[in-house]
């Protein structure tokens, strides 16, 4: 129901009858999973969309992402004319309910059977995620007070945004450093949050957006990199991301690089993903990213603001829509007291897909969106 | 290599996936041997199963085999966990989860049998597997733990 509603909620906002979507996308972390009835339940069917093609897809963070590249492939081939891709998140309910049976965190349930970890203490996304952070301080010197800089700036981005979870919490370093240290080197303050929400939106064809009421936002570029083969036996995935070669491409498509980019939305699921982030896209050298971040670079003021809605670690996690539909509302000039001036180029990142232990989170791709003007 | 004791509480935790792929492996540890997947072309080791990355493979990597490895390595990352996310695991807390480099060269990820203070500075420290017997529940297991030396 809540994806059919967010569904219900894009179509109407980008001025179309429910009968011209003729494409859906369901966007999921785990879409083959079969656990839920999704596939004969989906929104298509609660809605009446008369679509062509309907189908789940995601993997680990990366959903917008991959639906981009499905939805343009379809409206390419003439496959779908006005494609909607819409995504429901239910975590935080679910994680209070866990709660209730003497789980912490993300509801146990979500986390798939068969991790090679999981009889071994492997419990949950910072049980290995926390290594990235230990490998970068052991390689790179990097503290946790730099580390606790990116939380704090992402929570100043979320006080300005009332549909951030912690928009009333202000956060200070002291706050971070105090928060309990839940797997170390991470302090709770490290760690995104559990919520529930929802997310659509109508992707169609750049001469069918200009018909429509709504300021389209372009797909300027998309990229996507593998590290599966490469930075896991070059050991190398505990302090790199698999970001050069995604946003090369997006980039070149885009005709775009690092200094047209007005803001990044970079997938935090941790305080660390943003900091090498900060490093594997050039905003900073690589193993520069903890003074770079502690310098004030990323909040309100800073010279690339990252995360304006405050994130996966402060506003809601909804894997890589959180920063999609950031990056949408600051290129529509809908950011409300976050707002960026002159904001005409924006990226999103995407970033999961745990592989083999797991703790090799290899997929990553690099969605660069304009205001189209 | 030293056994640790047995579990005589009945087992809570996740179960072990065992798959087509590492059957063999844990067939292993039931033995009490770490084994690795090597190249009998040119001894490149792998973990987990994996087709050669040194040079064409014969179909279904028919070259390669489960061979016993040293069982020693070193910590290439660490954490502590101080939260039991699952309440099976709240007489493990604070324990360190470990991804380890073998000294035949794969990683893999396992629990120490002793906490350590500090994560970062665990970091580079030499570790040696700990085979911890299941084998009384029905479908047992091993589990390979890591000790330091």
């Amino acid at each position: 129901m809540l994806t059919a509603e967010a569904a219900r909620l894009a179509i109407a906002d980008a001025g179309l009858e429910p009968g011209a979507v003729d494409g859906a996308i369901e966007l999921r972390g785990s879409p083959g999973g079969g656990d839920r009835a999704g596939y004969v339940d989906g929104f298509p069917r609660m809605l009446g969309l008369p679509v062509n093609v309907y189908l789940t897809v995601g993997r680990g963070g990366a959903l917008a992402s991959l639906g981009i590249a499905i939805a343009a492939s379809f409206l390419d081939r003439g496959i779908a004319s006005y494609v909607c891709l819409a995504s429901a998140n239910d975590t935080g309910s679910r994680a209070r309910l866990a709660k209730e049976r003497g789980h912490r965190g993300r509801p146990h349930d979500l986390e798939k059977e068969g991790y090679w970890g999981k009889p071994l203490g492997d419990l949950r996304a910072v049980s290995h995620h926390s290594w990235m952070a230990a490998r970068h301080m052991k390689e790179y010197g990097t503290t946790s007070r730099q580390l606790g800089s990116i939380a704090v700036q992402t929570r100043a981005w979320a006080n300005k945004n009332p549909e951030a979870r912690m928009h009333a919490k202000t956060m200070t370093i002291e706050d971070h450093q105090q928060s309990p240290v839940i797997v170390d080197p991470y302090h709770l303050f490290d760690v995104s949050l559990t919520t529930d929400s929802a997310i659509a939106f109508v992707l169609t064809t750049e001469d069918r957006a200009r018909d429509l009421p709504r300021p389209p936002v372009q797909v300027l570029g998309l990229g996507f990199a593998e590290i599966a083969a490469e930075l896991w036996w070059e050991k190398k995935n505990y302090t790199h991301m698999a970001v050069p070669r995604a946003r090369d491409m997006a980039f070149a498509q885009a005709g775009v690089s690092l200094d047209n980019i007005d803001a990044a939305m970079l997938y935090d699921c941790f305080t660390a993903e943003v900091l090498f982030q900060l490093e594997d896209y050039g905003w900073c050298k690589k193993g520069e990213g903890g003074p770079f971040a502690a310098s004030g670079a990323i909040g309100p003021g800073g010279s690339i603001p990252v995360n304006t809605s405050g994130g996966l670690l402060s506003a809601y996690h909804h894997e890589d829509l959180t920063g999609f539909a950031e990056a949408v509302r600051q290129l529509r000039g809908e950011a409300g007291d976050r707002q960026l001036e002159g904001c005409q180029t924006v990226l999103f990142s995407s970033h999961g897909g745990e592989m083999l232990s797991p703790g090799m989170c290899s997929i990553h791709a690099t969605t660069v969106l304009g205001t189209g003007r | 290599m030293t056994t640790a004791a047995e579990s005589a509480v009945p087992w809570r935790k996740a179960r072990p996936n065992i798959d087509q792929d590492n059957e063999a492996f844990w067939d292993g540890l039931a033995q009490h041997e770490l084994l690795l997947w090597q190249c009998g072309q040119c001894g490149t080791w792998y973990w987990p199963k994996a087709y050669c990355r040194e040079h064409e493979n014969e179909p279904f990597a028919a070259q390669m085999s489960w061979q016993p490895a040293s069982g020693t390595g070193r910590i290439f990352s660490a954490n502590v966990h101080r939260w039991a996310f699952d309440p099976a695991f709240t007489d493990d807390v604070p324990y360190a989860f470990v991804m380890i480099e073998l000294d035949e060269g794969p990683l893999i990820s396992s629990m120490l049998t002793e906490p350590v203070d500090d994560p970062v500075a665990a970091i580079g420290r030499r570790v040696e597997v700990v085979f911890e017997d299941h084998l009384d529940l029905a479908d047992g297991f091993v589990l390979p733990k890591f000790r330091l030396l």
